[in-house]
């Protein structure tokens, strides 16, 4: 653990609240420069060696998700004339891991950069009526060196694709091995005349910076890496952070409040402690890096007579925005098992739908990908994979999952989510956390263009698999989503201090030592791998903070 | 069950959990929780928990019909009542009284359906699916459907799953976690060309 302690009284350079995918690496980048650092994380402090495939506690019991589903202290609605419910069942409306490494930890390592595109979709296409979409301060060139130093200092496997953004420097490693489900969707490309190419991966496929390479275990999404193989920000990132000597890891502390001075500077932070002792740290500068959901709740239970509608909330931006990136699925049936359970999620990927194209009638664009999805693991394909009008007990649905289990894949499609006032976090006026903090509520209902684009992408999918020979496929339906692990806008960056949260080296407008970097920063939703551009804009982050800090203009 | 017997029981437990414990300390919390339950199991009467005799009866009978026995094995080989009965006395223990209802308003409906039949298990099998298919949309049945789904699939350590014969059912050789290249028909296939091309 970490082997150095700071002082509660005594204000280190930065307090970070979130030890995830920006977290892990601001707090890597300033300690290693000689900044003191306390990261905040309210999950424990579990190693790689500690994680294990055990789906009934994963996936159903939430042991990365904070324990008990009613632990998750959220609640969710479409539309803010509802009232928001605690869900009954299945994972929390935000999915992110309470864990030392955040959701770098859990997810599933898909990787894509943004392409040039992304970041000026709006001057492009215009504005859209009743949304929030406007292009991002920086360009992917500004952003390009910062997507080179996670390839190579966090590690990614990959190779270019004919669809891809230029690059600076090759991958580190190449692409993992390409599984059943990549044939099968490659050969049916070619038939269609669509375009396949490798997924690159927050995974190592060789040894890399001393790390193992990936196994094929296949428990990758929502599971920890015993193999140390992911590119989790716990296994990269935080050893580095540690052995600065600059760098305490503060585990099972929860973040509760964010203080400021009669000046209107940030002090430090209130949390509590393992024990559920209220603490404090003093800090010279604060950094929230908590996830889209989390950093815009905090920010919200920091309002004061100062900021009475929540800090750095002047433009009343905090929590707004959120996209999730809407997702269709097309399930899959061969002849000859696949055994896609062997191995990473994804193996190629069809970026031919990258572009929004007005002749479709709608914004949007996304990607398609080839998975294993349910059949990765045997209680979520029992539980979710067979086909939705058979049976659903009995002998005949009993042969038909032993039929189906290894023979089984999915083509997932990922679109953008536009901006919208509606599609946001709030805090809950009734239910708590088991903090006592008031519940995370989640506001969410598609864009129909979103919808429109996951349906698009559907449509495809069914193209491919009747190309490909499927047995049997079939489609899960196109709705509003109500969970996503993709949380993204809602204090977004821009150089308006009337219409973003943060300026375009994540100092937020109204409180010159407060920093904000995480899925939050997004200006627009990408087209659904949003991990890449986290870690990317928190190195940018990190290096424009220390700049400022050793300028004294902090 | 004599003093005497107990006390070298729990010394031998203890022996046997330190050398489990590097194993142990990769689990999840509830690890331990259950051998507490496992082992108390083994010493109740009933061979259950938190279940009377009556209630693993029915319950193990209704998991018997979800997950039937037929060339391959079902919920009974699984052991998915035992999985049932640990999850019901411990994980999931506030999910107990709502089955304890269920139960009796099943076997009321069993009762006006059946005047005859002593409980469900006495039924033929085809008289057994005829039945459950008239509770298909009650809560009990919708429990016991994804007690029976878990305790099938989830790791032997919870109780069901009995060497792992719900994972051979779909193929799935869960163990040991590592696979190499190529895994499956398709990708042989390139991968049996490229290697021919050498």
């Amino acid at each position: 653990m970490s082997n150095v302690t700071f002082a509660l009284d005594e204000a280190v350079d930065f307090v970070i609240v979130g030890s995830g995918s920006a977290g892990g690496i601001l707090a890597k980048e300033l300690s290693t420069n000689g900044f003191d650092v306390v990261v905040f994380e309210q999950g424990p402090y579990r190693k790689s060696h500690e994680f294990h495939n055990d789906e009934l506690s994963i996936l159903f019991r939430f042991e990365l998700h904070g324990g008990k589903r009613e632990n998750n202290g959220q609640t969710f609605r479409r539309t803010a004339d509802e009232r928001a419910q605690m869900p009954g069942r299945g994972l929390p409306p935000a999915d992110y891991a309470q864990t030392v490494g955040g959701s770098s930890v859990h997810f599933t390592g898909n990787f894509w950069r943004f392409r040039e595109i992304d970041f000026k979709e709006r001057s492009i296409h215009g504005a859209i009526g009743g949304t929030n979409f406007t292009d991002w301060p920086l360009t992917y060139d500004e952003l390009e060196p910062y997507y080179t130093r996670v390839d190579w200092e966090v590690g990614v496997s990959g190779a270019p694709g004919p669809n891809d953004a230029p690059r600076s420097k090759p991958f580190p490693m190449p692409p993992l091995p390409i599984q059943s489900s990549g044939v099968l969707m490659e050969r049916a490309a070619e038939k269609l005349g669509m375009t396949c190419q490798p997924e690159p991966h927050a995974i190592n496929s060789v040894p890399f910076n001393g790390r193992s390479p990936c196994m094929n275990c296949g428990y990758c999404m929502w599971y920890g890496c015993e193999h140390g193989a992911k590119s989790s920000t716990l296994a990269t990132m935080i050893p580095l952070a540690e052995a600065s000597g600059r760098c305490e890891i503060r585990a099972e502390s929860a973040v509760f409040r964010i203080e400021t001075d009669a000046q209107g500077r940030a002090t430090g932070v209130r949390y509590f402690d393992a024990e559920g002792n209220e603490r404090a740290q003093r800090a010279k500068a604060v950094i929230v890096a908590a996830n889209g959901a989390e950093t815009p709740r905090l920010l919200l239970m920091s309002a004061s007579e100062r900021h009475p509608d929540g800090l750095a909330n002047s433009s009343g931006f905090v929590g707004r925005n959120l996209m999730f990136n809407a997702h269709s699925a097309v399930n899959g049936v061969f002849e000859h098992p696949l055994n896609d359970y062997k191995g990473v999620q994804v193996s190629r990927i069809i970026h031919d739908f990258y572009d929004a194209d007005p002749a479709r009638g709608f914004y949007g664009g996304g990607g398609i990908d080839g998975r294993s999805l349910f059949s990765a693991t045997p209680i979520f394909f029992a539980m979710a994979g067979m086909p939705m009008d058979g049976p659903s007990w009995g002998k005949a649905f009993k042969d038909e999952m032993a039929h189906n289990f290894t023979r089984q894949m999915s083509l997932v499609g990922s679109t953008t989510s536009l901006p919208l006032d509606r599609n946001n976090i709030t805090l809950d006026p009734e239910s708590k956390d088991r903090w006592g903090r008031p519940a995370l509520r989640v506001t969410y209902l598609d864009h129909d263009d979103d919808l429109a684009m996951a349906k698009f992408l559907q449509d495809r999918s069914v193209e491919l698999f009747d190309a490909a020979g499927a047995e049997k496929f079939w489609r899960l339906p196109v709705g509003p989503a109500s969970n996503s692990a993709h949380l993204l806008g809602t204090c977004r960056m821009g150089d308006d201090p009337e219409r973003s949260v943060v300026d375009r080296y994540h100092r937020t407008h109204d409180v010159p030592n407060l920093f904000i970097c995480d899925g939050s920063s997004f200006v627009t939703s990408g087209r659904g791998q949003p991990t890449m551009t986290i870690m990317a804009l928190a190195f940018r982050a990190a290096e424009h903070i220390a700049k400022a800090a050793r300028a004294n203009e902090i | 069950m004599t003093k005497a017997h107990r006390l070298s029981r729990r010394n031998f437990m203890q022996a046997s959990a330190l050398s489990m414990a590097p194993w142990l300390a990769r689990l999840s919390i509830s690890a331990g929780a259950i051998a507490a339950t496992a082992c108390q199991q083994h010493e109740s009467q009933s061979g259950f928990v938190a279940l009377t005799a009556s209630q693993a009866d029915d319950l193990g009978a209704i998991a018997a019909r979800i997950m039937p026995t037929t060339e391959t094995p079902g919920a009974t080989e699984a052991g998915v009542i035992h999985f049932i009965d640990a999850a019901l006395a411990e994980a999931m223990s506030d999910r107990k009284p709502p089955i304890e209802a269920g139960l009796i308003q099943f076997n009321e409906a069993l009762k006006a359906a059946h005047p005859t039949a002593s409980k469900f298990s006495a039924l033929s099998e085809t008289e057994q699916d005829d039945f459950l298919r008239t509770q298909e949309d009650t809560a009990l049945f919708n429990s016991v459907r994804v007690m029976t789904l878990w305790g099938m699939f989830a790791l032997p350590q919870y109780g069901g799953n009995k060497d792992y014969v719900g994972w051979e059912l779909l193929g799935f050789e869960g163990r040991p976690n590592a696979w190499q290249y190529p895994f499956g028909y398709y990708d042989a296939q390139v991968h049996n060309a490229e290697v021919g091309d050498e």
